[in-house]
């Protein structure tokens, strides 16, 4: 292959990456200019740099004003923390165990598997909520009660899907490696642990990453259990915010910026570990 | 694939019991409850059943009679074929090349995951400004393009016709195109991670042989990539079954003319808004079955190697 | 003074029908009884000795972009203060979904202990499950209790028992675009104005270049079905529920549904009237390019908040055809406070809980709210401070000579959802107003 040629086809291919890029990336300068810029003026020029007069910190003190992001901060981070650290070990140990192991009622616990991601939270959430409200989880007022009211139908939610992605990932995985510990005299615990975890590093952070990211922004299951104040959660924060604001654009795009800030500061700090996963972890042989 | 490590069944019990014991009491249980409500009579969210319906299976007939129900299959298979062609079809491609630069595809990695992050409520505000009837950014640009039409009366004043992204005409465009946009980086951070979990040994293997870069493509990468993209096939049609928040921020019940409905707003409507509590459930139930039986078409005709 | 006087006669009337058509026991307990008892146990002094704070569940409607939501906080924070005790306050933007979750927490026991909400069939799941407590009972402990309201305005449970102390009240009228007006030579309506005027100031308006009516048809055609209703028969009968679309009442709404569509095919509508939002076509109206909008109280603030010139605004009267006047609006009370049996039954709750209805009904907090001019409170109250808006909206309200609840409220909420949802497949002509009708009664 000539440099030439070569060189011609990586510059496609980087126009047409970037191409993507700015689809993506666009839409959040385009609410950031906008968050800064006065209100009223967002519908007659929403494109140019709000300098001078057009510009505002005005979106911004009224966001804080009106809602204690603070506390939804930290409501939405344990909420989120706590289902995504769940999911990663109960999916991790449950995935390995559907791909490697062959026995009865196997397909029938698969199938149920797949199912459970279909099943639109609508239709779980109102059992849910009376089972919780039996258990005087749901409904109580009390702050860390609501908050593990939300916590637990997240995780059954973000199950599924984990253990799907997991399965794919681990079956990819060379059983040469586990057979060759195994003569070692590893038992399946330290298989799982030294083997498979770092062997699918990368997968298990992908998955890490969606749990957080779905609970974060789950607004539905949010407003079904948390109702008062200081049990919001930042998502439902937002939704309030909004309704709010009515045509009030730049306090919304004001809004959007500081609950999307946290979990794009998240993402891009676990990326650097998910890459890190992908060159150690990759699978040598 | 059945090696002697695993014949020993005892740890399988560490492995699955947490799991599933969660998915049975907060998942599979509500769904159980969810079935046996699409038989009852059911007038509102906090309300207990008051009954059998006359007949017992009274909604399930309405699931086939119901014309918006079918508006909703149509544009949701619509969704499904859009979701797998272009979706994972972008997907692919962009993970395909961003797997072939050295400089810069730590950044294509990071913006392309963007529009995931962002959570839909916001997406659908931020949608909504740009396909806004009178002044939204489309219309903004289509107008300074001089491709509206325009009228001025006889008092001087100036009348815009300004286009209805949101009409009958215009509608399923604007309502599949944000999703669509959406979820791309989510099956690229998925095939990008099925990439790097192939050993690079054999593309230099490959290499060697003096096989060119499509070939390689065509004849490693894709075939090692099976059990991903077939992942990424089976949530691509579930995903789309259930698509909810995006359309219903920019759409709501229905618009326009009923013509707009999926069967997750649908859904969605005919239970919190409709107070149809029990057809709502049998949506659902419509739902996960439609999912179970075209993600198992799309694991047959796809995955015929493997088991599972 | 008179007027508004009338205008109380007219909600009492409304509330006494009410209660006749909910339960053949019109008002059963007269307020002469209870009065004297007033002084009688002098130690129920609310929460007097504040042994502990007791924090308080609290569900309002006063959430979101509720015009009196400040109000609220306010009183909130001053019963805080007066008591030690603490709200835990989970008010929300009243809606359908709204209203089914409340509902859903009196089912599965996770109620509040303070709760705001319809008055009307919505109540009464949790009125007949005994989940709230009748005023009745808490008198008997509390003589005081609501003893500022008329009784004869509360609303009559259909045990023939009153349970909520009512709040401020609301009215549904045509607001106007003067500017708008003015730039097309039509008058701002007055309380004579016709169907047959309005139709052709519509079209004067519209050759003009701008949108008659702002209205969103897909999210909010409860306004102009209210009026439209009331245009076919009287303030008197505005309440009746068809029985079939045959009957006289089932005519009445399928010729209100014909008007609708009249309207929508003389192009009165925004062009983009069957997708657009209720927040657009608000914000079109704000923003003078259109000029007539019908709206209800809680729509003050928002243009109190948003309009460049309040000045450019006024409250003015719905055309009126046949035998209704442009004077007859729709208005009432349609919400109280609920104390919940859950709070009642609590020794630590149940002073704080009567004591926090009692401050944010008390004459005091509800002089603050914004709409005053509907009102069950004994001495009236006496608002201050007027915008020109709310100046405008008073001046109208005096020249009201009728109210009638909203008709809607009295549907069940899948008729409601049904009929709503099907406006715009009746003025598109994909169904005959007569089918709508019979689809939604066969839901009530």
């Amino acid at each position: 292959m000539n440099r030439k040629k070569r060189s011609i086809s990586q510059t496609l291919t980087y126009i047409a990456l970037g191409l993507w890029a700015l689809t993506t990336i666009y839409p959040f300068i385009w609410v950031i200019l906008n968050s800064f810029r006065k209100k009223g003026l967002i519908l007659t020029d929403s494109f140019s740099l709000p300098l001078g007069d057009a510009f505002t910190w005005e979106n911004y003190l009224t966001a804080w004003q009106r809602a204690d992001f603070k506390n939804a901060y930290l409501n939405s981070f344990l909420i989120s923390g706590t289902v995504t650290v769940v999911v990663v070990v109960l999916a991790g140990l449950a995935a390995y165990g559907l791909v490697r192991y062959r026995f009865p009622g196997r397909s029938l616990l698969y199938s149920l598997v797949m199912a459970g991601m279909m099943f639109p939270v609508f239709s779980t959430i109102i059992p849910v909520f009376r089972m919780e409200a039996m258990m005087g989880i749901a409904g109580t007022g009390n702050r860390w009660l609501s908050l593990l009211a939300v916590i637990l139908p997240q995780i059954a939610g973000n199950l599924c899907f984990a253990i799907i992605i997991l399965m794919g990932f681990i079956q990819s995985v060379p059983i040469e490696l586990e057979e060759s510990a195994y003569l070692d005299g590893c038992s399946v615990l330290q298989i799982y642990f030294h083997i498979i975890i770092p062997a699918a590093k990368s997968s298990f952070a992908t998955v890490a990453i969606f749990a957080f990211l779905w609970s974060y922004n789950d607004l539905f299951t949010q407003s079904f259990f948390l109702r008062y104040p200081q049990e919001r959660a930042i998502t439902g924060l937002l939704n309030e915010i909004s309704s709010q604001a009515g045509v009030n654009y730049g306090l919304m795009a004001s809004s959007v910026v500081l609950v999307v800030i946290p979990v794009l500061l998240v993402y891009v700090l676990l990326q650097k570990h998910i890459v890190k996963g992908l060159t150690a972890g990759a699978i040598k042989g | 694939m059945n090696s002697m490590i695993y014949k020993k069944k005892t740890p399988l019990l560490l492995f699955l019991v947490p799991a599933f014991l969660f998915l049975a009491a907060f998942l599979f249980y509500p769904f159980v409850q969810n079935i046996i409500n699409t038989f009852m009579k059911i007038g509102g969210l906090g309300r207990a059943a008051e009954g059998l319906n006359t007949p017992w299976y009274e909604n399930y007939i309405r699931l086939f009679t119901d014309p918006y129900m079918r508006v909703a299959m149509k544009n949701t298979l619509v969704l499904i074929l859009c979701t797998i062609v272009f979706q994972v079809g972008i997907a692919l491609i962009l993970a395909l090349l961003v797997d072939g630069i050295r400089v810069g595809a730590q950044f294509f990695r990071t913006v392309y995951f963007f529009p995931i992050v962002i959570s839909a409520t916001a997406l659908g505000l931020m949608f909504n400004l740009i396909f806004l009837y009178k002044g939204g950014m489309v219309n903004q640009l289509l107008l300074s393009l001089g491709q509206l039409e325009t009228d001025v009366r006889p008092n001087g004043k100036v009348i815009v016709y300004w286009l209805d992204w949101k009409d009958q005409a215009h509608f399923l465009f604007t309502m599949l195109m944000p999703v669509m946009w959406q979820y791309v980086g989510f099956y690229f951070v998925i095939i990008v991670t099925g990439l790097n979990n192939i050993s690079p040994d054999l593309f230099e293997a490959a290499a060697l042989d003096g096989a060119d870069g499509w070939n390689r493509t065509r004849y490693i990468t894709l075939p090692l990539l099976r059990n991903v993209l077939c992942t990424c096939l089976v949530l691509a049609i579930t995903g789309a079954l259930k698509v909810f928040d995006l359309p219903w921020v920019m759409f709501g019940a229905g618009m326009p003319e009923n013509q707009g409905w999926l069967t997750g707003t649908y859904m969605y409507d005919q239970t919190f808004n409709k107070m149809n509590v029990d057809y709502g459930s049998t949506i659902a139930v419509l739902i996960v079955v439609l999912g179970v039986v075209l993600s198992n078409i799309s694991n047959r005709v796809f995955k015929p190697s493997e088991d599972l | 003074m008179k007027r508004i006087l009338a205008l109380i006669l007219a909600v009492l009337m409304v509330f006494a029908l009410c209660a006749c058509g909910q339960a053949q026991a019109p008002a059963a307990e007269a307020p002469a009884a209870e009065a004297p008892a007033a002084e009688a146990p002098a130690a129920e002094e609310p929460a007097a000795p504040a042994a502990e704070s007791v924090t308080l569940n609290v569900v309002t409607s006063y959430g979101g972009d509720d015009g009196n939501r400040a109000n609220f906080e306010a009183a909130v924070k001053a019963y805080e203060e007066a008591t030690g005790n603490k709200v835990n306050d989970g008010s929300a933007t009243s809606n359908e979904e709204w209203k089914a979750k409340v509902l859903t927490d009196f089912e599965t026991g996770s109620e509040p202990d303070v709760l705001f909400y319809f008055t009307n069939a919505d109540a009464e799941p949790f009125i007949s499950s005994g989940k709230v407590v009748s005023i009745e009972e808490i008198r008997a402990e509390y003589p005081d209790y609501a003893t500022n309201m008329k009784d004869s305005m509360m609303a009559v449970a259909s045990d023939g028992k009153q349970y909520a102390v009512p709040s401020s009240g609301y009215w549904e009228n045509m607001f106007v675009n003067k500017k708008v007006l003015e730039d097309c030579g039509v008058a701002v309506p007055g309380p004579d104005y016709t169907w047959d005027q309005f139709l052709a100031d519509c079209q004067t308006i519209k050759d003009a270049g701008y949108t008659p009516i702002a209205c969103s048809l897909f999210e909010v055609p409860h306004y102009w079905f209210e009026f439209l209703v009331m245009n076919n028969g009287t303030v008197e009968n505005h309440l009746d529920i068809p029985a079939s679309v045959d009957d006289e009442t089932g005519a009445k709404w399928v010729a209100a549904l014909n008007d609708f569509k009249a309207l929508y095919d003389a192009g009165f509508f925004p062009e983009n009237t069957l997708t657009a939002s209720d927040a657009e076509t608000v914000e079109m109206f704000n923003q003078g390019e259109a000029a007539f909008l019908i709206d209800g109280s809680w729509k003050v603030g928002y243009f109190t908040g948003n309009a460049a010139d309040l000045n450019d605004f006024a409250i003015a009267y719905v055309p009126g055809k046949g035998e209704r006047s442009a004077s007859e609006a729709i208005g009432g009370i349609s919400m109280g406070y609920f104390i919940t049996r859950k709070a009642w039954d609590d020794p630590a709750k149940r002073a704080a809980a009567v004591a926090f209805v009692s401050l944010l009904t008390s004459d005091e907090v509800l002089s603050t709210f914004v709409t005053t001019e509907v009102t069950a409170l004994v001495n009236g109250a006496k608002p201050a401070g007027l915008n020109p808006l709310q100046q405008s909206a008073a001046d109208t309200n005096a020249n009201i000579t009728a109210i009638a609840g909203a008709v809607q409220d009295l549907l069940t909420a899948e008729a409601r959802g049904d009929l709503f949802s099907n406006i715009q497949n009746v003025v598109t002509g994909k169904m005959t107003p007569e089918d709508a009708v019979a689809s939604a009664l066969a839901l009530n």
